[in-house]
């Protein structure tokens, strides 16, 4: 039984795969490339016929300790991502299955989502979220989104972090699976771009502290 | 039409009595309008009003009227009153200079309302006598949050009058724009990137705004010029011998020249929700946006237009007009309430007043009634609307009161 689900899940990334170019993005193929073994498998998905996935992965110039504490607040997204509002929690105590209200800023094509916290690892760095509802396109929703050293920072250098992030989702009536991975991948390069740079500047300031409190 | 117009006039005559009225309700509503800001909190819109239409332009009324008061720092105290109790609308976001030669400027009249949307991110910017006998109006439509749009409206004008002046007398009027907007959104990039704290809720939350911008439509009135640059998917028409002449064109993603633009950069129209750059935003330029670039651009489109004596006026409106009302139809608005521009009721003080900063009651009619009707047809979205009158009679008009 668990064998053939799974087999099944490969199955259907084979033909994900085969049906776009050979340059199109798996979800599967890119994670397993830079994600470690530990975390791998949260980015699996199982992925319907009329779902696309997709991944997208930025380097931060700040330790996984740094980058975690934003991006675990899931009570506080506008923190780093631009096309946040505003964000209130309207269930559940901050553990798995809290459900929070976003309101999108304006100009975008969507206004509101309800988001379900379905992962919180802080010992893997690991966090998920589902989309359960609200008024936009991107039907059965959901995320991973994982944090690990890079490879220079694990051999001892700089203080340096991978997150990558990836997602699933149901391709709207009358779009592609190309337009779906477009459109989402925009969305989500330009929150982990934004993600670097929030936690490169508390590192720039928790730097600036250190180097005041030295010079007092 | 005709019946258009002459609907729009009665309901513009409806009103009226109910002015003294809503005025209590103004003030709370202003009153409670910064404690929205403050708690950031979530309002829902309330459509219930669709099935009754009285309500309907009450409401609407409503919302015009709080908005009906004038916020622009530079306009003085006692001019404002005199304003509102003339009905001459001045409104947050709008800024009119005080004009400097009164007989050389054109009158005008301007309205900027937050209609259905949550917040209103729309600005104005009235600039007459703005440089050596030029006159400067601007319409600036917001996303994603209003500092851009606020930005423009502070600034562009310097910037285009320090072009101007390094032009000299080699005013080539395309590149002059075209440079004056290039600088505009380095500014608004610059500062989402700085330190320096913005008025608006999203400094609060994330230092870097590069998903934040506008659309900007800027007419410079020249003696015997009409300069109109353009950037976004606001709109400037110009009303002559009865006919509506667009001299600007929306930047809409699916425009056959800007689509193949936007491909040509690797980037992609992707209808969601209507045509979007990479599904996101729904116009090709715009000041601002970093995040979009190099696809969504900031480069005007700019259009040189002879004066004749047969102009009548000139609008500029943020598409919360536009995507109700056609061009016809505005222009026949505005052209109803030109022809029936009354003299002021009182003679002398008010008359010259009226003069003084250029707003014109006519002007202010029509730009409240346009506004009322993109209200009416439910707009769902800030309506900024901007009403000059071009006629070269006006002098003559204006002494024979």
């Amino acid at each position: 039984m668990l064998q053939n689900s799974s087999m099944s899940s490969l199955l259907l990334h084979r033909i994900n795969g085969g049906g776009g170019a050979t340059t199109a993005t798996n979800c599967h193929d890119t994670v397993f490339m830079t994600v470690p073994d530990g975390v791998a498998r949260y980015h699996t998905h199982a992925v319907a016929p009329n779902q696309c996935c997709s991944s997208v992965a930025q380097e931060i110039g700040a330790s996984v300790a740094t980058v975690w504490s934003v991006l675990r607040r899931f009570d506080n997204p506008q923190a780093y991502k631009h096309f946040v509002k505003s964000c209130h929690v309207i269930g559940g105590d901050g553990d798995v299955g809290t459900l929070r209200e976003v309101h999108v800023i304006s100009g975008l094509p969507a206004a509101r989502s309800t988001e379900r916290l379905e992962i919180l690892d802080d010992e893997r760095h690991v966090i998920s979220f589902s989309v359960v509802g609200g008024d936009h396109r991107l039907a059965n929703y959901r995320s991973v989104t994982t944090l690990h050293p890079t490879a220079s920072s694990a051999s001892g250098g700089c203080s340096g972090t991978v997150v990558v992030e990836s997602y699933v989702v149901d391709v709207p009536p009358g779009n592609t699976r190309e337009d779906t991975r477009v459109f989402v991948d925009t969305i989500v390069k330009c929150n982990l771009q934004s993600l670097a740079q929030t936690a490169e500047n508390l590192t720039l300031r928790k730097n600036n502290n250190n180097d005041y409190k030295c010079c007092s | 039409m005709a019946g258009i117009c002459c609907g729009v006039v009665g309901e513009g005559d409806t009103p009226a009595p109910l002015e003294p009225t809503t005025r209590p309700s103004r003030r709370r509503s202003l009153d409670i309008l910064p404690l929205k800001y403050i708690a950031d909190m979530a309002v829902p819109p309330s459509d219930g009003s669709r099935k009754r239409p009285k309500l309907d332009l009450r409401d609407r009324d409503n919302v015009v009227q709080n908005c009906d008061e004038s916020t622009g720092h530079k306009v003085v105290k006692k001019e404002a009153k005199v304003e509102i109790h003339d009905n001459i609308s001045e409104t947050k976001n709008v800024t009119v200079a005080d004009a400097s030669e009164v007989e050389d400027s054109p009158k005008f009249g301007v309205t900027s309302v937050c209609g259905r949307r949550r917040d209103m991110e729309d600005s104005v910017s009235v600039r007459p006598s703005f440089t050596q006998g030029f006159h400067y109006f601007g319409v600036f439509d917001g996303h994603g949050c209003s500092h851009v749009a606020t930005m423009c409206k502070e600034r562009l004008h310097e910037i285009v009058n320090e072009e101007i002046d390094s032009a000299r007398e080699n005013l080539e009027w395309k590149l002059t724009m075209e440079n004056g907007f290039a600088r505009m959104d380095d500014e608004v990039n610059r500062r989402s990137q700085s330190n320096q704290t913005f008025t608006c809720r999203c400094e609060l939350q994330t230092p870097h705004c590069d998903a934040v911008g506008s659309t900007a439509v800027v007419a410079i009135v020249t003696p015997d010029k009409l300069v109109v640059s353009n950037c976004g998917d606001s709109r400037a028409v110009l009303c002559r011998k009865g006919v509506a002449i667009p001299l600007s064109s929306d930047h809409k993603p699916d425009r056959p020249d800007e689509l193949l633009r936007v491909q040509s950069k690797g980037g992609r129209v992707i209808y969601w929700d209507g045509p979007r750059v990479l599904g996101v935003l729904a116009m090709s330029r715009a000041i601002g946006d970093n995040y979009l670039k190099p696809y969504v651009i900031s480069e005007p489109e700019v259009t040189v237009t002879e004066r004749t004596e047969e102009d009548e006026c000139l609008i500029l409106a943020s598409d919360g007009l536009w995507d109700v009302v056609s061009n016809e139809t505005a222009c026949g608005v505005v052209r109803m309430c030109l022809k029936a521009q009354k003299p002021p009721s009182p003679p002398g003080s008010p008359g010259s007043d009226v003069a003084a900063d250029g707003s014109d009651r006519a002007c202010s009619d029509a730009s409240i009634l346009l506004t009322k009707l993109a209200l009416a047809r439910h707009s769902s979205d800030n309506v900024s609307v901007v009403v000059v009158d071009l006629r070269r009679d006006q002098r003559q008009s204006s002494n024979s009161n």
